[in-house]
């Protein structure tokens, strides 16, 4: 795993340092794309960053610290932002949520043993006709209730066993 | 003085609670209050010496102007015909304000008051309040102002405290308590604004902000220790000094950094300690204002390095030799036999001494060595010279760095500075920070180059702008003819309004380093900076008293004519000879007496027939004169270790068993006689030197904030020695460049701030960042020896061999090899040197 050399964000790497007239102020796209890499901003990413950006790892460690969208925790493959705000809750989402957490056995934040689904409530999400809804890796799902979920955690539960078993 | 007043400062009104104050236009409010109205404007996070960022709002104040009427500009006058004042209708941070004229502000309003009150609860909501067990206690910003501003009581629940990682170590030598930080940034500013090396961070936000560092290795700058001074909490401090002793219980004495020729002024914190068999005990060592020489900033090898004079390989006992082995004797019979042997000599006596020698003990050493008839006294490390040329040409009397700045322009030509004289690196570039135009010429990569001015109408050879890499070994010739060869740099020094030329002696022989400081003179005088105020010549001579040797007729010239006519007795003073140089045991070995006065039982005095153990400046008073020539008194900091004595009465006491005259009782009668004999200390006396001036800015004086932070100087700033004599500018040949036969390579010896010296490698908790012996070489060379980075490599160079570890990268030149000193117990090369390096696969062997 890495960033540096990794063709599939070469481009994307390119693109960002063409918006600004100082490699330094594409870090933040930049740490996104290591976020999507490692699932979170470990050090490797941040080294690998600064060394793109031309900054000392430190201050890269510093903004992935100061803004919250970035993640300095490891988290599952899966990262579950449930939308608990107030017209998610009416229509059940804080239910599901405390639901979603028991079936999965994790407390608020935390991350599955199998290290596939990390779940964590969040502000709004601007899809509240479709709650209770949430995030996974930032793609929406929407319309959910328990069954649903049930079925789609041990549908990726059955393709980890697939992958161990390969 | 160092006063923000100077004879063209415009000045400006400012009305301070009411009274009218003249101050300096453009001036900081907080540090004008507090020059002019001795108004203590309270603050954490601002610091003179930084930017401001009115971060921790601790400075708040009622701020107003005179009123104008916004459509014709007029001043608006009361019924009374007083000015009307337009105050803002909320508090404003004095910090972040320059003073203008008619500027109002109140300091002692109720408004006020209530602000500064809030604030300190504020911070407190989630500080320890762990006093009882802090190294700041005692002296802690925090802890005074909560004092004299805070209201005693806070509404904060207990419950809702952060709890944060307290004992954080950021790299070997600071730690960090997370919970005592209250978020100022000074340690952070500090890395970024006056070293350069922005390895600090904030991390996270809010209540959860807290200072990072994800440098590799740690937090490892050779400025580190003065974060902890900065730090208005017991947030940062030295595992030096962490838990060593209570602030209230030490005693201050004011010293001089032993280490190097910047002459940093220190305050060594000294304690009756149980350590020490109850005698006074240097605790720590922390910067004293002297805004000429250190501002209040010390290098780390200052801080940290104090160990060895306490250490257990410190010579107490005199040794004389008998046969193959030593045995211990009495100062008064070691007076008569060793007068008795310097008189059977005949005249034939010599003397070499070290920087680490004081004025005092180099005037007595020659008085000695003259006295007896012998005139060869020879300075050690002969490695650099021009100190005759820094006492023409030098920095005149009234400089200072700290005012280099726009306009002026520094160049360091084959020294890397950091390594060298770490104090003079970070003046330099903070002048460069000012508008300095930096130009660093080095015939390898240093860290000094990344701090040259970046000019892109310069075409350099490594980097555009003020870099100049030139051949390894040239640097003499690249200075004789920089106005040919780099002439747009040429031109740039020659017009500054000031100019500094630092040379030093990398990749040079004595004769070569001679012809670059010749040739740096020239430029000078023919530029026509010699001799004006904040511009002139600096040599980065080795050792504290490099200057002192030269003004007491010490030369590395006369070493090297003492090496080639060795004399039947040698007086050796705090000079190394053995362990610094490989080629020494050939001409030593023709000298029938060695007598050494030395802190260690080193190369040298194990070879001698008297060893004297001698007092370093801990222990003793005395006084060094520093690289630009400024003379200044150390004072006695630390209880005796064994018998150790003065060298000045050691070498008296000897002179007087020989019949030369009474012994002088005290190094203060010894610069009496000083004063009287050498030309240039005319009028010094330790009263002059002990004399102390206000300096701006004022910090470490009364005030509640800076406490704890820098060291008001109550022992003298010192007194510089004014130019004399008259150089011109000479003509200068320039010795060829050594050359390598077949198979061979040109190794070229370097200084590191960090090695394992007699001197340095007691202070055992820096001794991990102390690098591993190595040679460096460019892969062009690598390539042809068969060698990758890494490899191990046997160096054979006349006079000995050493197994080291092989770097091979471009940032060294093709042809020499970079080879540093010190590195390891062997004596390796001191002047450049033709030798040979081969590969070798047993690892076990590498020294160091």
């Amino acid at each position: 795993m890495a960033v540096i050399g990794n063709k599939k964000y070469s481009k994307q790497i390119e693109h960002h340092f063409s918006k600004y007239p100082d490699k330094r102020s594409a870090v933040m796209p930049l740490l996104y794309i290591a976020q999507e890499e490692y699932g979170w901003v470990n050090d490797d990413g941040i080294q690998e960053v600064a060394e793109l950006c031309e900054l000392d790892p430190t201050h890269v460690k510093s903004i992935a610290g100061f803004y919250t969208m970035y993640s300095e925790k490891s988290k599952g493959k899966y990262w579950l932002q449930v939308c608990t705000d107030l017209s998610c809750a009416l229509r059940g989402a804080d239910e599901f949520h405390k639901d979603l957490k028991a079936y999965l056995e994790v407390e608020e934040g935390g991350t599955t043993d199998d290290d596939l689904f990390t779940v964590e409530h969040v502000m709004c999400l601007a899809a509240c006709d479709n709650a209770p809804m949430l995030q996974c890796n930032f793609h929406y799902m929407e319309n959910l209730d328990m069954e649903k979920m049930k079925a789609w955690v041990e549908e990726k539960r059955a393709e980890l066993q697939k992958e161990l078993d390969a | 003085m160092v006063t923000p007043v100077k004879e063209d400062t415009e000045l400006v009104t400012i009305n301070i609670d009411g009274k009218d104050y003249q101050v300096p236009k453009g001036g900081n409010l907080v540090d004008m209050a507090k020059w002019v109205a001795g108004n203590d404007i309270p603050v954490f996070c601002y610091h003179p010496k930084m930017d401001p960022v009115g971060m921790c709002r601790m400075c708040l104040i009622e701020l107003g102007g005179v009123a104008r009427d916004r459509a014709t500009g007029d001043i608006q006058y009361n019924d009374d015909g007083t000015p009307q004042i337009r105050w803002f209708p909320k508090l404003q941070t004095a910090c972040t304000q320059t003073v203008n004229d008619g500027m109002y502000i109140k300091t002692n309003t109720e408004q006020v008051k209530e602000g500064r009150e809030s604030v300190i609860e504020f911070l407190l909501t989630s500080h320890p309040l762990d006093c009882p067990i802090c190294d700041k206690g005692g002296e802690c910003p925090l802890q005074n102002l909560t004092m004299a501003h805070g209201n005693g009581v806070s509404r904060m629940y207990f419950d809702d405290k952060m709890h944060l990682n307290k004992h954080y170590p950021l790299g070997d030598l600071i730690y960090l308590d997370r919970e005592r930080c209250i978020q100022c940034a000074r340690c952070i500013r500090f890395q970024d604004e006056i070293v350069g090396d922005d390895v600090l961070a904030f991390h996270e936000r809010g209540r959860r902000l807290q200072i990072i560092t994800n440098s590799d290795p740690g937090f490892d700058t050779y400025f580190s220790g003065n974060t902890t001074d900065i730090c208005p909490v017991g947030a940062l401090t030295t595992g030096d000094f962490r838990f060593g002793a209570r602030p209230w219980e030490l005693t201050e004495v004011p010293s001089i950094s032993p280490w190097d020729a910047a002459g940093e002024n220190i305050s060594l914190s000294t304690r009756l300690d149980r350590d020490f068999g109850g005698k006074a005990m240097i605790k720590r060592v922390m910067p004293r204002q002297n805004e000429y020489v250190n501002e209040i900033w010390i290098s780390d090898k200052t801080r940290f390095g104090h160990h060895f004079t306490r250490s257990d390989n410190r010579l107490s006992k005199i040794q004389i030799r008998k046969g193959s082995n030593f045995s211990e004797s009495t100062w008064d019979s070691t007076f008569k036999a060793v007068a008795k042997t310097l008189k059977e000599a005949n005249g034939s006596v010599a003397a070499i001494a070290g920087g680490s020698a004081t004025n005092e003990d180099l005037y007595e050493l020659a008085q000695l060595v003259t006295g007896l008839g012998g005139d060869k006294l020879g300075a050690w490390s002969p490695t650099h010279t021009g100190a005759d040329l820094v006492a023409q040409v030098g920095l005149p009397e009234g400089s200072n760095l700290g005012e280099l700045g726009a306009g002026d322009a520094i160049l360091v030509i084959a020294s890397d500075l950091e390594e060298e004289v770490p104090m003079w690196r970070l003046r330099l570039k903070t002048a460069q920070d000012r508008g300095a135009y930096l130009v660093v010429a080095n015939g390898r990569n240093t860290r000094l180059e990344e701090l040259a001015t970046e000019d892109p109408n310069i075409k350099g050879r490594v980097v555009d702008g003020a870099a100049i890499r030139y051949e390894a070994g040239s640097a003499a010739a690249v200075m004789a003819n920089l106005k040919k060869s780099n002439k747009d740099i040429a031109k740039k020094l020659a017009d500054a309004n000031h100019l500094v030329i630092v040379a030093g002696a990398e990749g040079l022989t004595l004769e070569g380093h001679r012809a670059l400081v010749q040739s740096a003179a020239n430029f000078l005088i023919d530029s026509g900076h010699a001799g004006k105020v904040n511009s002139g010549l600096l040599v980065p001579l080795p050792g504290a008293n490099g200057m002192g040797l030269h003004y007491m007729g010490f030369s590395p010239e006369t070493t090297q004519d003492i090496a080639a006519n060795p004399p039947k007795v040698l007086i050796v003073l705090n000079a190394e000879i053995l362990d610094d140089d490989p080629t020494a045991k050939t001409w030593l070995s023709q000298v029938d007496t060695v007598i050494t006065l030395g802190y260690f039982m080193d190369a040298i005095a194990r070879e001698s027939k008297f060893v004297l153990p001698v007092q370093t400046f801990a222990e003793r008073d005395g006084s060094f004169t520093n690289g630009e020539r400024r003379v200044q008194r150390f004072y006695t900091a630390q209880g005796p270790m064994g018998d150790a004595i003065p060298a000045w009465k050691a070498v008296g006491n000897i002179a007087q068993a020989a019949d030369l005259g009474r012994a002088k009782l005290s190094a203060a009668a010894v610069m009496v006689a000083i004063a009287k004999n050498v030309a240039a200390f005319e009028g010094i006396t330790y009263k002059v030197l002990a004399r102390t001036e206000r300096q701006f800015p004022d910090v470490g004086g009364d005030d509640k904030y800076y406490g704890g932070n820098a060291y008001q100087n109550t022992g003298g700033i010192g007194k510089q020695i004014a130019l004399s004599g008259t150089a011109k500018s000479e003509k200068v040949t320039v010795p060829d460049a050594l050359k390598a036969g077949k198979g061979e390579i040109v190794l070229l010896p370097t200084t590191r701030l960090y090695d394992r010296s007699h001197m340095f490698i007691p202070t055992v908790m820096v001794r991990s960042r102390v690098s591993l012996p190595f040679v460096h070489l460019n892969p062009k060379d690598a390539k042809a020896l068969k060698l990758a980075d890494g490899d191990y490599a046997e160096v054979n160079y006349d006079g000995g061999s050493v197994r080291v570890r092989a770097v091979v990268s471009d940032d060294v030149s093709v042809g020499a090899a970079v080879f540093p000193r010190k590195l390891t117990e062997k004596a390796t090369p001191l002047v450049p040197t033709v030798g040979t390096i081969t590969k070798v696969t047993e690892p076990a062997q590498i020294e160091g």
